[in-house]
């Protein structure tokens, strides 16, 4: 039960059945037991008027005359109602036509009434006990009972409940329907910063920019305020390693300066080189390696062409005797998830490679493809040699010839490694070397 | 030539100065971004050596307002981190070549080097014209193959009217981009100089390199090759 609107839902049906149901209940037992009470209510006035039409026979028994009974229906075999008037001894004094039974269901004290729901037969039984007292003052003890068949009331039951269950169905499922709209467009605003999460999580939206109820605005600014914070800290890390780089470097330039010093043995000198290299060497690498920010969930997504059109005018600059002819190939719409620094650099070394060990052209194209981003930079040189491998090692140059410090390549590897991506080298149409950077999208 | 270099670091603006006045340049320098942003605006130039991460005004900020300024002479900029977000942007600005500490002094004289060249046009160290090859990394000249001995300052006036071919360049000029700035200047040095420079490349007065414009200064005459 992971969804919210599932729970809602499913919490709102179990109560909306219960109350139903117990709803149905209560009304069903409410109409019975007004209409039971009807039914009693109907047979006491029958028996009140069998009683007023009943006088002594000459025996000094009470009978009724056939003529004077209150209801018809009492003259009509099989009519559904019946009478009859019990002795003491629950002997048959009087009954209407075709009255079955020979003892009465039960015989009540005097004064005292009886209401029964009998089964066999189907029919609802009203006794009442009397002493009968006439004129020749002999007091006699009766017993009245009065039937009267229940599939009528039966009839009006099923009928009724019929009704209430339809109604009281067709009344919940528009009620959860109603609950069903009215969760789609409570749970709007949340599904909407969802989806909005998304496509800032995809690189699509730099940050939330809905309008949201009070309950969610915290929320989303919250979100916001973090999605800046990640981003700042990237930057406020990426300066203060900028600036201890500076630190260290400057008397690191000093040092190496001062080998050139004559006033040194020529074996110092020697150590000296390797010594500030070495120690540059470890610098670079651990900077490197701290700057390289690798996947971030919150990073702005960065637009990779202006990014290399940017890092090619600026290595068309720094070449200018080389007039090179470059050509970005790259997708305006091209969209990458990663820190913007690492691409400088990533693409920064590999252009400046293509620069320095190519001769006049140089090409950069990236693409999407199975969940990775493929970018390769190529150039119209001598290629890589064959044990090429051995660039991606820190220090390690195809070219003694080239001034710089041979860390080009093992400076991509690091980040693309930072990224889980991978790193190919291979020969270009152009004639060079072509390095295929593949990163994966998330 | 007279090179500017803006670095806060005393030892390494120290060690600078010296690669670059030993190799001939007159060097003017600042401690930091506020001296470094006047000088780069107000003081005559070839040559720009800025380190990015400077207290004060930032490298970058200076090299923007230099060009803001118009001055046009070409900048190299010092980063220490070899990103490359801090190159771009410094090339950006308008600087024209960056270079990552710590660096050789070779490599930093001949990045400023190759940075004068395209200045002024060239596309070699060596600069030929006529049957003269002035050449910048070795400091020699010769003519018709035949080495020319000059002194350190006869050099600098000749490498400096070469680089600049076509061009008329005033004496006033030629001092500026000769002498640092604290060092007496004597513009009939210069004079001298000429005079010198044309006894001993054209002894026989048959290519006449150097023209004098009068009023206004001289002028490498001689076509490049």
């Amino acid at each position: 039960m992971n969804s919210l609107r599932a729970r809602l839902l499913v919490a709102a049906a179990v109560i909306l059945a219960a109350f139903g149901g117990l709803a149905g209940l209560i009304l069903e037992r409410a109409f019975q037991a007004g209409l039971t009470q009807a039914q009693q209510d109907k047979l006491q006035t029958l028996v009140y008027s069998l009683l007023g039409a009943a006088s002594s026979d000459p025996s000094g028994e009470l009978t009724i005359a056939l003529e004077a009974v209150p209801d018809p229906r009492l003259r009509q075999p099989l009519s559904g109602l019946e009478a009859a008037l019990f002795s003491e001894d629950a002997a048959i004094v009087w009954s209407s036509a075709d009255f079955l039974r020979l003892t009465p269901p039960s015989v009540p004290d005097v004064g005292e009434w009886r209401f029964e729901r009998l089964h066999a037969p189907n029919a609802f039984a009203l006794s009442f006990g009397v002493r009968w007292i006439d004129a020749a003052d002999d007091p006699r003890r009766y017993t009245v009972v009065v039937l009267e068949d229940a599939a009528a009331y039966d009839r009006q039951v099923t009928v009724f409940r019929r009704t209430l269950w339809l109604w009281l169905g067709t009344t919940l499922v528009a009620l959860t329907l109603a609950l069903l709209l009215l969760l789609r467009w409570g749970l709007a605003p949340l599904r909407e910063l969802t989806r909005e999460l998304r496509q800032v999580e995809a690189g699509q939206q730099p940050h939330i920019r809905g309008n949201y109820p009070v309950e969610l605005k915290p929320l989303a600014r919250d979100l916001n305020a973090m999605i800046v914070s990640e981003r700042n800290h990237q930057t406020r890390y990426r300066n203060a390693l900028g600036d201890l780089a500076h630190t260290l470097k400057t008397p690191l330039a000093v040092l190496r300066g001062l080998t050139n010093e004559p006033g040194i043995a020529a074996a110092h000198r020697q150590q000296l080189h390797e010594q500030v290299d070495r120690m540059l060497d470890i610098v670079d690498h651990q900077l490197r390696r701290a700057a390289a920010a690798g996947t971030r969930t919150l990073t702005e997504p960065v637009a990779l062409r202006a990014l290399a059109d940017k890092l090619l005018s600026a290595i068309v600059k720094v070449y200018a005797t080389k007039q090179l002819r470059v050509d970005n190939r790259i997708a305006e719409s091209l969209l990458l998830r990663a820190d913007e620094g690492d691409l400088y650099d990533l693409l920064g070394n590999l252009l400046d490679n293509a620069a320095k060990y190519g001769k006049r052209q140089l090409g950069i194209s990236a693409e999407c493809e199975n969940g990775q981003t493929l970018i390769s930079v190529e150039d119209d040189g001598a290629g890589f040699p064959d044990d090429a491998g051995k660039l991606l090692t820190r220090g390690a140059r195809a070219d003694t010839r080239q001034p710089g410090q041979g860390l080009g390549l093992a400076a991509v590897a690091e980040i693309v490694q930072a990224y889980g991506g991978t790193l190919r080298l291979e020969r270009s149409a152009l004639g060079g070397a072509k390095v295929i950077v593949a990163l994966p999208m998330h | 030539m007279r090179a500017l270099v803006i670095e806060d670091d005393p030892t390494l603006r120290e060690q600078v100065i010296r690669f670059l006045s030993d190799d001939g340049f007159a060097v003017d320098a600042a401690p930091d971004g506020d001296h470094g942003a006047y000088m780069a605006l107000e003081y005559p130039a070839d040559v720009a050596i800025i380190d990015l991460g400077l207290p004060g005004v930032t490298g970058l900020d200076i090299v923007r307002r230099a060009r803001a300024a118009g001055r046009m002479y070409p900048i190299l900029i010092l980063t220490a981190r070899d990103g490359w977000q801090a190159k771009v942007e410094g090339l950006e600005a308008g600087a024209d070549d960056y270079l990552v500490k710590p660096f050789h002094r070779e490599e930093l004289l001949a990045r400023v080097r190759a940075l004068l060249r395209r200045s002024g046009g060239w596309a070699s160290a060596q600069l030929s014209s006529g049957p003269y090859v002035v050449d910048t990394s070795a400091k020699s000249v010769s003519s018709d193959g035949k080495p020319v001995e000059l002194t350190s300052y006869e050099y600098r006036v000749l490498e400096y009217l070469v680089t600049h071919a076509g061009k008329v360049i005033s004496k006033s000029e030629l001092t500026e981009h000769l002498y640092p700035e604290n060092e007496e200047r004597d513009s009939n040095v210069i004079e001298v100089f000429i005079r010198r420079l044309r006894a001993k490349l054209d002894p026989d007065a048959h290519y006449n390199p150097i023209t004098t414009i009068r009023g206004a200064g001289y002028r490498w005459d001689l076509p490049r090759r």
